[in-house]
């Protein structure tokens, strides 16, 4: 099998960078995504919810809100799709909906440290407080008029970038995490 | 003037000084000055020169009113403008220097324009140079566009550098419960009550240092430290260096944080300014008030500025300004003011236009040994790089009448207050006239927004603190649901202010200033009124009244009250101009923020960006996404190597990265019916496993885009659009969906970033994908025809998703991998096409293999053309209803004269000729001409130039009639032969073949 080539790969410059001392903000590619959008139908959608959600150890998924298990993680992205992050789809009669493999489509980065919320707020018009965006709060929003997605996990910030724009939105996340000190791991 | 720094005393701290240059004058001052409280204890007096007349100027505040003070800091790149000394914090090795002068602000040849002021009066270049006599007698404006350059080079102000910014800027966002505008008194309390009561506040403050009217209150010094700590301990995000320069919708603040302006030595990691975009709940406006200027002949020489600035200077800077102080004033306040001062050392004269005040005013400065003198004011000031001596005007019962002599060297200048209310016009909220207090304050209004302290009219000390509480309990209520109001509170003087814009005395003739950042004097506003001007809005672009970077901060109530005396009216029948942000100055670097160079956009990379590059590829832009155009061998230019490129397609094979292609799934038991109903010819029976061509109107019956629909399965299609398109396209199709056939059970959504395209195409293309599929087998020629498709892997095992279509004209299919894997996927293509002598080819030779096959693309489809026009009508099905098939048939797009796809060959096959040019008959090259030329290139395939375009009636209309492609801005006439846009290969035996 051919090995996956990340949008990243020309520009991943490793280590320290900017204001010497600790880093105040952790930037880190999480390669070979794996990411299935499900769409439902009006009335379908509560089986949907419940393919997604089996092994989730989880109530319900509500928009805003990821639900992470053990078979992965899911949000809701639209009022009929859902997005997962698994190693593969759950399994649905073909009448309630349809599958979508998206994991080519975007990139995903990892914002963590602890000057990741104010850094982001440097390009983010999304209010990033910790009682607004708590862990596991998920957003669509805009960086440099590209739309990206926003998930807010244990480990950081987790940006879902499109592919395309994703070095160029890399390269202005570096610029601006320098003043705080940024590490590229 | 005579001005010293006073041994203690003033907020500045003494045990580090700091070296700076003013002029190339190397001089010191200490942390915590201004340049302008750093020039004026080295005892620069004359620190500019004026708009118009070059006057020399000084000082005249202490704050961002600053009207004199302007200059220029920084050297080289970092060379900035227009800079307030007054709002600059010193730091060490600031470069300072003065500005609209030669060869300094000291000694100014310019000066001369002074002796011909009289005729500098408002409109005086536009009356003067406009139809200027005896070139154009009374009209035209071309005497003006010669003069224009002249006068502008003249006037004004500083130069900014030519040199590329070094610096960088960055925008941020924020979220806070309140915003507190001001860091004085009232938004102090405001920020802590609220935040004491559990709200998440942000308080910003455009000043270096925090505290406003405290910093220059010496009694308040302790104090100020103590609330400062509270409020951070309170959780208050204190900004300080920050200006709220505009409040928008929402509550949405523009705030401008000078990150590093401070700084001598800024780490090269920050930003020099940062662009705020503060969304708040609730704003409390507490952004004080300016004191004003009086209009009285000289009123703007080097020595003469505001009461309160005197003040600030002595208790914040630690500088006595003058050594024999005059005060006019008609209120209150300039009474502590000449106490602080007297207490300091210096004999002061109060002059209060009122006749009587209060005893404790009275009291107060009389015992701190200052001479108050009632109905008494300024008529002139005499000095021209300073004051030494003023005339004193008396009350008298018709006015004033001019008195005795009194000299001086510091005149202070107290007439009135105006609350900063700027913010809240920014909403649309007209300020009112307090007759009362006489100046504008906020009526009652609607928005999330309170005024407190000075910025409401209040001016006690106490009332103040209480207000900004007052303010902060408005906002909670605000914030819970809860309606409050709060009263006008305006008001505090002991003695009411003395309604007083101008001393004059009939038969004396003065240079009075209003707006002395422009020049414009008291005879300027009368002028306008003489000359019929009665709308303050008018009166104000004559005038230039506050037009100036001060926006009219300093001047504008007394250019107001001068009009509404000139028309018999009261000021608020007058009414006020319209404050609009920012407040003060922004950088453009300021709102350009990251989006500059590289960034100025964001660049879309395909998954092969980098690959192309490797080989040499040369990209050209297509939209946000960046595409090879050429790839230039050895000694080749772009001419040599598209043409290469083209013939090698045709030869044997060529390879190119076409990932920029829309690309949409729709997927959903409805599909099927969803594409017939979108595509104008039929999509219901295609079947799976097979691709088809459509084309796509809006539902004005014009073409909107076309592209390939595959059929993947039952429920599942991929439709590829053109690059230009495809957000259009997605965009129209998921509103049809949501709007119009919500019943349809489809779903759509962009997989252009999901997949990479790569274009095989060439009589050897087949040999190609052959040796790179996992299996030979799917891609034969009876299991991939023509418009078939067929997912499978390549070697390595790829998925991939291959279609036999051409845009070329030649044997051709699209290969779609997912994206990742597009690199490793073109290494195996490419290796297979090169062993052929294939090549790779861009866009260049793209656009020659489709205008030779008469192919449409965004240049054709520019959203005028029909079907019928781009020569697809029989695409069109008459059978089914689909977007845009009524409108299509409209009588005026149905004439047969109407410009039809067509395709043009030079007469001369050695002539070549643009696109964008249009075609004529040969004997009548005027107007828009017959058509118009879309595109052009060189024809290898028939070894000369060729192009696309859409004449009156297609080209049987045109057979053997003389026409020429007209470009009369580039190449002139070069006559043409319209034919068909098939111009090669027109059976298509090569690509079906």
């Amino acid at each position: 099998m051919a090995n996956r080539c990340s949008a990243l790969a020309a520009y991943y410059p490793t280590g320290l960078h900017g204001r010497p001392g600790e880093p105040g903000v952790k930037l880190q590619e999480i390669p070979d995504l794996n990411l299935w959008q499900i769409a439902g139908w009006p009335d379908t959608m509560e089986l949907i919810h419940l393919a997604i959600t089996d092994g989730m150890n989880a109530d319900r998924l509500t928009a805003g809100q990821a639900l992470a298990g053990p078979k992965g993680v899911a949000f809701q992205v639209e009022p009929l799709k859902f997005w997962l992050l698994a190693e593969a789809p759950p399994v649905f009669k073909e009448a309630h909906g349809v599958i979508l493999d998206l994991s080519h489509s975007r990139t995903q980065i990892r914002i963590s440290g602890p000057e990741a919320q104010t850094c982001l707020s440097r390009l983010l018009p999304l209010d990033l407080r910790d009682h607004s965006f708590p862990q596991n709060a998920v957003a669509s929003s805009g960086i440099h008029h590209v739309g990206i997605t926003l998930w807010r996990s244990e480990l950081g910030f987790e940006l879902f970038i499109p592919r395309g724009f994703a070095r160029s939105i890399w390269e202005l996340l570096l610029e601006t995490a320098e003043q705080f000190g940024s590490e590229v791991i | 003037m005579n001005t010293r720094r006073l041994p203690t005393g003033g907020q500045i701290n003494r045990a580090k000084p700091l070296a700076f240059e003013w002029d190339g004058k190397p001089l010191a001052g200490y942390e915590g000055d201004s340049l302008a409280s750093a020039l004026l204890a080295s005892g620069e007096t004359i620190l500019g020169r004026s708009f118009k007349y070059h006057r020399p100027r000084g000082l005249m505040s202490a704050g961002v009113e600053e009207s004199g003070a302007i200059v220029t800091i920084g050297t080289g790149a970092r060379r900035d403008a227009n800079v307030k000394a007054t709002s600059q914090a010193l730091y060490d090795g600031l470069v300072a220097k003065g500005q609209n002068a030669w060869p300094s602000v000291r000694n100014d040849f310019g000066a001369v324009n002074s002796l011909f002021g009289r005729f500098f009066s408002a409109g005086f270049y536009y009356k003067t140079f406009m139809g200027l006599p005896p070139f154009e007698w009374g009209e035209g404006t071309g005497a003006w566009m010669w003069y224009e350059k002249i006068i502008r080079k003249a006037a004004g102000m500083g130069t900014a550098s030519r040199e590329a910014d070094p610096d960088a800027y960055e925008h941020a966002n924020g979220y806070c419960d309140i915003l507190v505008v001001g860091s004085g008194p009232a938004g102090r309390s405001a920020a802590l009550s609220a935040a004491q009561s559990g709200c998440d506040v942000v308080l910003v403050e455009q000043d270096f240092a925090l505290g406003g009217e405290s910093l220059s209150r010496v009694e308040e010094a302790d104090t100020l430290t103590k609330e400062l700590a509270a409020l951070r301990d309170a959780g208050v995000r204190l900004m300080e260096n920050t200006t709220a320069f505009g409040l928008y919708d929402g509550s949405v603040a523009g705030l401008l944080e000078r990150v590093t302006d401070h700084l001598s030595a800024p780490t090269q990691w920050m930003p020099r300014q940062r662009f705020w975009t503060m969304r708040s709940r609730f704003t409390v406006i507490a952004s004080g008030a300016l004191e004003r200027h009086l209009a009285f002949g000289n009123n703007d020489r080097p020595g003469i500025m505001t009461a309160n600035a005197a003040k600030i200077y002595l208790n914040r800077y630690g500088i006595l300004a003058g050594e024999n102080i005059v005060i006019a004033t008609n209120n209150d306040s300039a009474y502590l003011t000449a106490s602080s001062l007297s207490n300091a050392g210096a004999p002061v004269t109060l002059l209060d236009s009122r006749e009587q005040v209060l005893s404790s005013s009275q009291a107060g400065a009389q015992s701190a040994g200052v001479d108050v003198q009632h109905g008494m004011s300024i008529l002139n000031a005499k000095g021209s790089k300073g004051v030494y001596s003023i005339d004193l005007a008396e009350k008298s019962s018709d006015g004033w009448r001019a008195k005795n002599q009194m000299a001086c060297d510091l005149l202070l200048v107290s007439g009135g207050w105006s609350p900063v209310v700027n913010l809240l016009s920014h909403r649309g909220i007209k300020p009112v006239w307090d007759s009362v207090n006489g100046c504008f304050i906020a009526p009652d209004h609607h928005e999330p927004i309170a005024m407190a302290g000075s910025a409401a009219g209040i001016w006690d000390h106490a009332d103040c603190v209480q207000s900004g509480e007052k303010a902060a309990a408005h906002a909670i209520a605000h914030l819970q649901g809860q309606h409050s109001q709060i009263p006008n509170q305006s008001g505090g003087w002991e003695t009411p202010i003395e309604a007083l814009y101008e001393i004059s005395v009939s038969g004396r003739q003065y240079k009075s200033f209003v707006d002395p950042q422009h020049d414009v004097t008291a005879d300027d506003i009368r002028l306008a009124h003489q000359e019929g001007f009665v709308s303050v809005e008018h009166l104000k672009r004559y005038t230039t009244l506050g037009m100036a970077t001060d926006q009219g901060k300093m001047g504008n109530v007394i250019g107001l009250a001068l009009m509404a005396e000139a028309l018999g009216k009261e000021i608020p029948e007058v009414g006020t101009t319209t404050f609009r942000p920012p407040y003060t100055p922004i950088s453009i670097g300021a709102l350009k923020g990251r989006n500059v160079g590289s960034h100025f956009r964001p660049l879309r990379r395909t998954p092969l960006h980098d690959w192309n590059l490797d080989v040499g590829g040369t990209m050209t832009m297509a939209g946000l996404w960046h595409r090879p155009w050429y790839f230039a061998q050895p000694g080749e230019g772009i001419g040599e190597a598209y043409v290469r490129e083209t013939e090698t397609v045709r030869r044997t094979v060529g390879v190119c990265d076409v990932t920029s292609l829309g690309k949409i799934a729709v997927q959903g038991p409805d599909a099927t019916e969803f594409l017939n109903r979108v595509y104008t010819n039929p999509f219901a029976k295609l079947a799976v496993g097979k691709a088809r061509y459509g084309i796509m109107l809006r539902d004005d019956g014009f073409v909107m885009d076309d592209g390939t629909t595959w059929r993947l399965a039952e429920n599942d299609y991929f439709m590829t659009t053109t690059t230009a398109h495809a957000a259009k396209v997605m965009t129209f199709l998921e509103e049809l969906l949501q709007t119009r056939w919500q019943d349809l059970r489809v779903h759509l959504t962009s997989v252009s970033e999901q997949w990479a395209g790569i274009a095989v195409a060439g009589p050897q293309s087949r040999e190609v994908i052959t040796e790179c599929a996992a299996d030979a087998r799917k891609v034969t020629d009876s299991a991939l025809p023509f418009m078939g498709v067929v997912e499978t892997t390549l070697q390595g095992n790829i998925p991939a998703r291959i279609a036999r279509i051409s845009f070329s004209g030649e044997r051709a299919f699209e290969i779609y991998t997912p994206s990742d894997y597009g690199p490793a996927a073109m290494d195996m293509i490419w290796s297979a096409a090169r062993v052929r002598k294939g090549c790779l080819y861009g866009l260049e030779a793209l656009g020659a293999l489709r205008i030779e096959k008469g192919h449409v693309t965004g240049a054709e489809l520019d959203g005028r053309v029909t079907i019928e026009d781009a020569g697809l009508g029989r695409m069109a099905s008459d059978k089914k209803s689909y977007i845009g098939s009524v409108l299509k048939n409209r009588p005026e797009l149905l004439k047969d004269d109407r410009p039809r796809l067509v395709g043009i060959f030079p007469k001369d096959r050695r002539e070549i000729f643009n696109a964008g040019s249009i075609l004529c008959q040969n004997d009548n090259v005027s107007g828009y001409g017959n058509g118009w030329v879309t595109a052009v290139t060189h024809s290898p395939a028939l070894g000369h130039w060729i192009g696309l375009g859409f004449i009156e009636g297609g080209h049987s209309n045109w057979a053997d009639r003389d026409v020429v492609c007209a470009d009369p801005l580039r190449k002139g006439n070069t006559p043409v032969e319209i034919v068909s846009p098939h111009m090669f290969d027109p059976s298509g035996e090569r690509m079906y073949g």
